[in-house]
């Protein structure tokens, strides 16, 4: 997972569990998936396999190394308490779009994104604008897509996939939107 | 190629940051919260590009292409649908898979709804951060109205 501490400008970031849940299973997926390689094809496949990865890591270290600096230094030059107040006092289809397109700039993991996305709404985000923040970084995260992406799949398949997304966060809004209207008028 | 532009970009983008953050006491809390980042991410970094590298030999070649291949339509893409949340471990192991299938065959519509659904519906992100942070019915809102997004990119995508 790269995801980040969850920070904020007065509160030192708490120090996250280098081994978790989510690392173990990680480890017994790739272990598993050692022991089928080893068994369908002999140890030495299984090694070629595992230093022909970490060769590709060692190409992509320098990438990685900017991004994971990006990713920490945000928090310091965008505070958490800016972002969603100015998100929070936003409405309408201008809410929807700096909601989307903040969640596609601001780096970081799950670990970063929810937190903020709960301090919007807690600001005065309407549900819509929260969703479309949320939906924003999750399709259309851009250091995501210039560390790993891009690495791995071609850069007219990436455009395709980002073109096709672009809508996605606003449709996600405003539905959202016209769904709680609904049950407002609805419900007593 | 891709790899060295996003590596001049990312690189850009961090020397711009370096430049805004302006005094010595706030580059030195960068660099320090991004050595804790590093500290997180690097082992699971490089723990899932070797599971990843090592779960793409196993894929089967003929039920690649037999299940995500020309000529699968729909059922391609909803296979792909609902392989995306039970991926484990990170953005790179489904970027990894998604290109390894696509050597061995598959089709890019596929590939592209396999990768949406992971970035929409992955379940670690989903019960470990969404869940806790958001609540249970604000989740289910944003996941009903996503349902059918990858479903959408990957119709939209065969077209191409």
């Amino acid at each position: 997972m790269s995801s980040a501490p969850h920070t904020s400008t007065d509160s030192p970031p708490p120090r996250r569990k280098i081994i978790d849940g989510g690392f173990i299973v990680l480890l017994a997926v790739t272990l598993l998936a050692a022991a089928l390689v080893t068994a369908k094809y002999g140890a030495a496949h299984a090694l070629a396999t595992a230093l022909g990865a970490l060769g590709f890591i060692a190409v992509l270290l320098p990438k990685v190394g900017a991004g994971l600096f990006v990713a920490a230094a945000i928090p310091l030059l965008l505070p958490r308490e800016k972002v969603s107040a100015l998100i929070g006092q936003e409405s309408g289809w201008r809410g929807l779009l700096l909601a989307s397109a903040a969640g596609a700039l601001l780096p970081g993991g799950p670990g970063m994104t929810f937190p903020l996305a709960a301090a919007l709404f807690a600001a005065g985000a309407d549900i819509g604008a929260t969703l479309a923040f949320v939906t924003g970084w999750s399709l259309l995260s851009l250091n995501r897509t210039l560390i790993w992406e891009l690495s791995f799949l071609d850069w007219h398949l990436v455009a395709l996939r980002i073109a096709l997304c672009l809508p996605a966060p606003l449709a996600v809004g405003l539905a959202a939107r016209a769904l709680t209207l609904r049950r407002r008028r609805a419900g007593p | 190629m891709n790899i060295l532009i996003g590596t001049v970009l990312l690189f850009a983008l961090a020397a711009l940051t370096w430049h805004k953050l302006a005094t010595p006491s706030s580059r030195r809390a960068a660099l320090s919260g991004a050595a804790n980042l590093a500290a997180f991410t690097l082992p699971r970094l490089f723990t899932a590009m070797i599971g990843a590298a090592l779960l793409a030999e196993l894929m089967p070649a003929d039920q690649i292409r037999a299940l995500f291949g020309a000529g699968a339509g729909l059922t391609a893409l909803l296979l792909a649908t609902l392989l995306g949340p039970v991926t484990p471990g990170g953005a790179f192991v489904s970027f990894a898979l998604a290109a390894a299938a696509l050597k061995l065959g598959a089709t890019p519509a596929a590939a592209l709804t396999y990768v949406t659904s992971w970035s929409l519906f992955s379940l670690t992100k989903l019960l470990a951060y969404e869940l806790p942070f958001m609540g249970g019915r604000t989740m289910a809102l944003r996941l009903a109205i996503s349902l059918p997004i990858p479903l959408i990119v990957g119709a939209v995508a065969s077209l191409f």
